[in-house]
């Protein structure tokens, strides 16, 4: 049973996948509790809860702590009222509790403004920004990348400068966006196009170039025409690979989200993780963190279990 | 048909006049503004919906510091809220605007903040200090050692971003910092014994919060900016008002996310200005006593840290017939 699951290469029956999928969460919140919940593991700091005499402590101050323990050592050789303090975790480190209570919280508090709107409006907006940036780069991107994998004349007219142009950080064209296209959505979407376009033409083409040249041969020796060639045997041959390069992208696209949004208005969820980073509310920030991972996972499993219903075949050649 | 084809180009014509016309006499004043109490205090306005009662379309478009005067400058906005300070660095290098509306001085704000030991500013003497070189906060030093009888030779400067000052004077890399709110408050926080030794409160006046118009939109839709100045002391007076002090703070503290008890201290230090005291501020004077005197100190610090190159004409930057009324 135990060696079962070490053996190299072969597939775990189903339930022992489950069970070792849902583990890979599992750890990191088991470390994360014991990290928070433990007063003897790490706990670098000291919350002041009486703070006797030390002039600058004050009660619910985070103090370092060796400086605690000096103030506590000089307090008793004084004679003086000895300052008390639990054991605490940095401001940046919340425990699990905390960001749980945040994460309800922040989809439960009404906005206290007309103008202002609930988090899962702002979580929308910045969906939306994500579908029109992947959407319009998609559009472009794989019939360039289908022809640049196809014929190497139209390979060699893009792909060298796209080689270069990715290399610019796209949170650099920020300042250009906004005098090109305004403050509000656009030059966001231009953000997250620029970030991903042209790695999905490369990433497109190098799918295509990998298509079984046999197909194209023997397509060739029945008599297929280019146009029919292309959409016939080369789109085809590819799709099931298209398809999950797309699912890659899409995440590509999610890391470009909060630079996008930071530039022109504030706005999406962005607004509300650097807001609350401002101001040192860290539970609020991972709440902000877990759900763009949580939306990001969700469409990725959404989005694997379409690509099942859509290509049946993919699963046969997989088991082959 | 040609008949047909004559009415179709003329109501296209007509259409086209038509949006012209439109885009001019309706368009909103776009406003953008960004995480500071004086600034902040637009809310108020927005969400008592003041400025539909006096009869102004404004949209404020809520911003990063940084990204509002980006955006100001590539004429996306019609007006913007920076420092006087900021104001001219942004107008030097192609972003022109005039400041037509005085919402505050920094009155303690903005800090110098020393580690355990250090208590007064001549102790900074052959010490090292974390700021953002070029900037406000570079200002505001240079004015803690001059009175001093230091120089700025006598202290070693460490280039440092504002919002990153907290974390290194923690680091213990550096014996002071210069920040502004909510980082000065976090460093305080951070270093447990380390004390504020200068700040804006002992110079006030150093730093003028205002709203800055771009001179195309203060020149052809004044009687709208009017308007917007009006709306302005209506919140001023709804702020300074005891009764309704509380509300205020409340409407505030919801536009940067905090408890409204939470947000009265970064409020405190912020010296929101009636219409009589910008009065006396605008008026031409040498010094921090006023607008023009502050913005000048500015000019002179910014060529002498080759921000820009030749001083500015400081009268160019201040129209102040909005708030005295003339």
């Amino acid at each position: 049973m135990f060696s079962q699951l070490f053996s190299v290469h072969a597939r775990l029956d189903p339930k022992q996948r489950v069970f070792v999928s849902i583990l890979s969460f599992i750890i990191p919140i088991i470390v994360w509790c014991i990290v928070s919940y433990t007063p003897f593991v790490w706990h670098p700091k000291v919350e002041i809860t009486s703070p006797a005499e030390v002039s600058y402590f004050k009660q619910g101050m985070l103090i370092d702590r060796e400086i605690f323990d000096k103030e506590v050592e000089g307090a008793i050789q004084n004679n003086q009222v000895i300052p008390q303090g639990n054991p605490a975790n940095p401001v940046y480190l919340p425990a699990p509790h905390e960001v749980a209570t945040a994460l309800y919280t922040a989809f439960t508090t009404e906005p206290r403004r007309r103008s202002e709107k609930w988090l899962h409006e702002s979580l929308w907006d910045s969906i939306q920004v994500i579908f029109w940036g992947f959407f319009l780069s998609s559009l472009i991107a794989v019939p360039l990348g289908i022809l640049a994998g196809t014929y190497d004349v139209f390979s060699k007219l893009f792909e060298p400068f796209i080689e270069f142009f990715r290399y610019l950080p796209a949170p650099a064209f920020g300042a250009l966006a906004v005098a090109i296209l305004g403050i509000h959505e656009a030059p966001k979407i231009a953000i997250i196009f620029i970030g991903t376009f042209f790695q999905q033409v490369l990433v497109v083409s190098n799918t295509t170039r990998k298509l079984d040249p046999s197909l194209l041969e023997a397509a060739m020796t029945l008599g297929a025409k280019r146009l029919s060639l292309l959409f016939r045997v080369v789109v085809p041959g590819i799709v099931t690979h298209l398809y999950k390069d797309m699912r890659i992208l899409l995440g590509w696209a999610w890391t470009y989200l909060i630079v996008a949004e930071l530039i022109g208005t504030s706005s999406g969820i962005t607004w509300f993780i650097t807001q609350q980073a401002r101001y040192k509310n860290f539970d609020n920030v991972y709440a902000a963190i877990i759900i763009i991972g949580v939306i990001g996972l969700t469409t990725d499993i959404i989005l694997s279990m379409l690509g099942k219903r859509i290509f049946p075949w993919e699963k046969s050649m997989a088991k082959a | 048909m040609k008949n047909v084809l004559k009415n179709i180009s003329r109501t296209l014509a007509a259409i086209l006049l038509l949006g012209i016309v439109n885009s001019v006499s309706a368009e909103p004043l776009k406003i953008g503004y960004s995480d500071w109490p004086g600034w902040v205090a637009w809310e108020v306005g927005i969400e008592k919906g003041w400025f539909k009662e006096a009869g102004v379309d404004v949209k404020f478009e809520w911003f990063d510091y940084v990204a509002s005067m980006d955006a100001f400058a590539a004429g996306k906005l019609d007006a913007v809220s920076m420092t006087n300070g900021d104001t001219l660095v942004t107008g030097a290098t192609g972003g022109k605007g005039v400041m037509m509306l005085m919402n505050d001085y920094s009155n303690g704000n903005d800090m110098v903040i020393a580690k355990p030991g250090i208590t007064s500013v001549k102790q900074l003497k052959g010490k090292k200090v974390g700021v953002e070189i070029g900037f406000v906060g570079h200002l505001l030093l240079l004015n803690a050692l001059e009175k001093a009888g230091l120089k700025e030779t006598d202290v070693e400067l460490v280039n440092v971003p504002t919002n990153e000052t907290p974390q290194v004077l923690a680091s213990g890399d550096v014996d002071a910092v210069v920040a502004w709110q909510p980082n000065s408050g976090m460093a305080l926080d951070l270093v447990p014994g380390s004390t504020a030794i200068y700040t804006s409160a002992d110079e006030p006046g150093l730093i003028y919060d205002t709203l800055v118009a771009s001179p195309q939109s203060l020149a052809t839709r004044k009687e709208d900016w009017k308007k917007v100045v009006g709306v302005w002391y209506r919140i001023v007076d709804y702020i300074k008002n005891p009764k309704t002090y509380d509300d205020a703070i409340e409407i505030m503290s919801s536009r940067v996310g905090l408890k409204a008890g939470e947000y009265k201290g970064f409020v405190k230090g912020t010296k929101i200005l009636t219409r009589e005291e910008a009065k006396t501020f605008f008026k031409k004077a040498d010094g921090f006593k006023s607008l023009y005197g502050s913005t000048k100190i500015s000019d002179d610090f910014n060529v002498a840290n080759k921000v820009y190159d030749k001083p500015e004409d400081i009268s160019s930057y201040i129209d102040a017939s909005l708030t005295t009324g003339i």
